[in-house]
């Protein structure tokens, strides 16, 4: 049986959030593992910042990618062989700054890949800059007079983006977090979890999620309705904003990714 | 000494169909045994403006096309001006009435010819074809045929115009003494350069390529999607270049060879990716196409100005491979062993070529004979599998994910970071050093890989020695009909084929390019230590005409 952790040395800080995603993480894959899946056909990608050291202690197959292009390495696998299951983790200065193309478009296309979005308001990495999700006035080494812009929510745009599942859980509620990522994985098409994950360092926000956060288990019954939720300030509501049914990126393609044999591509040549 | 050599100009508003006649036309030449070269001069516009196409046509094998003209067609007024200069001594020229304007373009009416022939518009494309047809003395039926192969509706009204037009010419209205030879067999299919890359590649086995469109890539996305049916492959236009590069790495990484292109601008935005295919070690054939820059520089005409960045492509320090194709044959078997080239060295390389030989057409035989397989049987290695075992090649064992070559317990890390034997990130000195020399043993063992194809070719023989590559090759080629010189090019440029070109260390040559400040000859003084005695350069994005480089060549010797 293969253990899910590396022997990688773990230097994310004392506290990190990004400890309770892992746990869920490999709770959600050992569940999957449970009901017949194969490691070898579960495979991740990961950009660049201290979501991306999940590469080196997760034992699973994948590529370590560049800043922002974790989900564009995700699309590429999984087009080239639709039947292993692509997890991309992104952080939110990765995936919504450098990479937001890539994220916005996988959600376009309803590619079947989960998406887990580790969102701790900055760039931790870095040492603490605004992010595009960090809050106005947020004060990091890059605004030390306040961030004046106002953060994407993440929910909501990839909605619009068309992502057919939506779901928002907190690193402290790993079971939440765990059963989440587990459905995320299982649903067919494009999966997006964004991962509340308070930033010891830089961005500590384990009172406020404490506080706020509220998991919703009845799947909203519009659109509108999820929105309401998704924005709410004074509560922060976790749970699933969307399920839908779309066709995925490879089934409407017909996948006709499909080498052929030398033979066959000599009798085309010929002709 | 040489064939006759019959060329065509056509010249109109984009939108009008220009190019589409130069084809059907070079279609027919090709059908009734002549080689043609053909080239579109066009904008980057829609409708409007002015494009022209040229397509040479002889019993002989063409190198270019050629710039002075035997017939002439002239959709527009601004077209009769523009080509007044551009016949040969007894060039016919002919446009619609009222067009010639005191000009020596004979008029015809073909705008009335046309609204006749088509209540609801058509095009004058079909007039083109039917002047050379009938001028040409080409037989009318083949003609028609020709039309219904190469446009698709409007068939009534397409014949109409075509009778209408190819009926000026009877003996009773006007006789010109021009004949289309007929000759013995010769290639029967036209091909652009970029086809016969995306062709050659596919044979060697590519199944995905990843563009966004560009100017003078984008036709290799548009040929491969269309094809896509019958080839199998997966052809995807991508929220940009960075996408396309990306996700071909991600194919890779999941087995499937792939492939992507751009043009200098798109390409630049591909640098992070081909650094990142030299870190992770990913097996990626990436086609440059070039054009005039920088920046957006002049779309659609052709340069050689990205030498150097497709030797530099990329940060950091990884081998790469750049070679050129100097002829159509080229392209489509260049692309094939980049291909395996590329699996072989787990490698980025790099297909670099020009708009002229991109968008150019060219009828030729596919040279299918020994196209080497981009294999996947890689040496899958020690147990526990370690993506970047430490070997005296430098080439470590590559696995796929969920595939068969993959046992149970093989975990398969490609990792952006220096990394560790089994692909985990390290910071570690002794480990950063290992892993860069395993990384700088692959310089060899891909010069190695790579001695096993042509890497130069030598044309001719003369008094002086000319360099040139990539497209350049083939002007000079042409031009060899008319001068003796020895013609010396090099298809791979990296790694440098060292060896094949020591006799030319030293020696006194002549260099030929499209770029300003004459990179590639700085590039051959750099390697080989020749001495420089006239660069030929070509910058306005037009390719070299014939005589251009004969005299050019001439004056250098006398110098």
């Amino acid at each position: 049986m293969r253990n899910l952790t590396s022997s990688k040395e773990n230097t994310w800080c004392v506290g990190c959030g990004n400890f309770g995603l892992f746990a869920s993480v490999k709770e959600a894959i050992q569940k999957l593992q449970d009901e017949g899946h194969n490691l070898q056909d579960i495979v991740m990608t990961s950009g660049i910042g201290c979501h991306g050291k999940i590469f080196d202690y997760l034992n699973i197959s994948g590529i370590y990618g560049l800043h922002g292009r974790s989900l564009a390495l995700a699309q590429g696998i999984k087009l080239a062989n639709p039947a292993l299951d692509v997890i991309a983790f992104g952080g939110d200065g990765d995936s919504f700054s450098e990479g937001l193309e890539h994220t916005l478009f996988a959600a376009k296309r309803n590619m079947d890949i989960t998406f887990i979005l580790h969102n701790n308001g900055n760039y931790g990495l870095t040492t603490g800059q605004a992010s595009p999700l960090s809050p106005v006035g947020f004060r990091g080494v890059s605004t030390p007079k306040g961030n004046v812009e106002i953060p994407f929510v993440p929910v909501t745009l990839m909605m619009e983006a068309g992502a057919t599942f939506v779901a928002r859980s907190y690193t402290a509620k790993i079971a939440h977090l765990a059963d989440t990522i587990y459905q995320a994985v299982k649903h067919r098409g494009f999966s997006f979890v964004e991962v509340l994950q308070p930033c010891v360092s830089y961005n500590n926000t384990y009172e406020l999620y404490n506080e706020r956060c509220r998991p919703f288990s009845e799947l909203p019954q519009s659109d509108e309705e999820a929105r309401r939720l998704a924005l709410a300030e004074d509560e922060i509501h976790l749970g699933i904003f969307r399920r839908t049914e779309r066709l995925c990126y490879h089934d409407a393609i017909n996948n006709p990714v499909e080498s052929l044999s030398r033979a066959q591509r000599s009798a085309f040549l010929q002709s | 000494m040489t064939e006759k050599i019959l060329t065509v100009l056509i010249g109109g508003k984009a939108g009008e169909g220009v190019k589409k006649a130069a084809q059907v036309i070079a279609d027919m030449a090709a059908k009734l045994g002549n080689y043609t070269f053909q080239v579109d001069d066009y904008q980057s516009l829609i409708k409007g403006g002015h494009n022209f196409s040229v397509v040479s046509i002889s019993a002989g094998k063409l190198c270019n096309a050629y710039k002075k003209a035997d017939l002439i067609i002239s959709f527009d007024q601004r077209s009769v001006l523009r080509h007044q200069e551009d016949g040969s001594e007894d060039a016919l020229h002919f446009c619609n009435e009222g067009d010639a304007q005191g000009s020596s373009a004979i008029p015809l009416p073909l705008a009335k010819l046309k609204q006749q022939s088509y209540p609801d518009g058509g095009t004058m494309s079909i007039a083109a074809i039917a002047i050379f047809a009938a001028v040409g003395n080409i037989n009318y039926d083949f003609m028609l045929q020709s039309i219904a192969e190469g446009y698709h509706g409007n068939s009534a009204g397409n014949t109409a115009f075509a009778e209408a037009v190819y009926k000026l010419f009877s003996p009773q209205e006007m006789q010109v003494n021009y004949h289309i030879s007929k000759h013995r067999m010769v290639p029967q299919s036209t091909f652009s350069g970029n086809q016969l890359i995306a062709l050659g590649a596919w044979a060697a086995g590519m199944d995905c390529y990843y563009g966004y469109p560009m100017t003078p890539a984008s036709p290799l996305l548009h040929y491969l999607a269309k094809q896509s049916d019958k080839l199998k492959v997966l052809a995807m236009q991508v929220e940009s270049e960075l996408a396309a590069i990306n996700m071909a790495i991600g194919s890779v990484f999941a087995g499937k060879r792939s492939m992507v292109g751009s043009s200098g601008g798109g390409f630049a935005l591909m640098q992070e990716g081909f650094a990142l295919a030299g870190m992770v070690e990913a097996p990626l054939l990436c086609v440059l196409s070039s054009r005039p820059g920088p920046a957006t520089g002049v779309s659609t005409y052709t340069a050689q100005e990205d030498l150097y960045f497709a030797l530099n492509q990329g940060h950091g320090e990884f081998p790469r491979i750049v070679a050129s194709p100097d002829c159509f044959e080229r392209a489509f078997s260049l692309a094939a062993e980049l291909l395996d080239l590329v699996w072989e060295c787990q490698s980025p390389a790099i297909l670099l070529t020009e708009k002229h030989l991109s968008e150019s057409r060219s009828n030729i035989d596919l040279p299918i004979d020994d196209i080497p397989e981009a294999t996947q049987t890689i040496p899958t290695g020690q147990k526990p599998y370690q993506r970047y075992e430490i070997t005296e090649s430098g080439i470590s064992p590559l696995k796929f994910p969920g595939t068969q070559n993959c046992a149970e317990d093989d975990v398969i890390k490609w990792n952006s970071n220096e990394h560790l034997e089994s692909g985990v990130r390290t910071d570690e000195a002794p480990a950063i050093v290992a892993m860069r020399d395993k990384r700088k043993r692959k310089y060899e063992t891909i010069a190695k890989a790579t001695s096993r194809y042509q890497r130069v070719a030598i044309y001719g023989s003369g008094q002086s020695v000319v360099f040139a590559y990539g497209s350049t090759a083939m002007e000079l080629r042409e031009a060899q009909k008319y001068h003796a010189f020895t013609l010396v090019v090099p298809i791979y440029l990296e790694p440098f084929p060292g060896e094949e070109l020591a006799s030319y260390a030293g020696q006194e040559v002549i260099v030929a390019e499209h770029s300003s400040q004459a990179h590639f000859a700085e590039f051959l003084k750099n390697k080989l230590k020749v001495k420089v005695k006239a660069t030929i350069l070509r910058y306005d994005g037009r390719h070299f005409g014939t005589d251009e480089l004969v005299q050019a060549i001439k004056e250098a010797e006398n110098a």
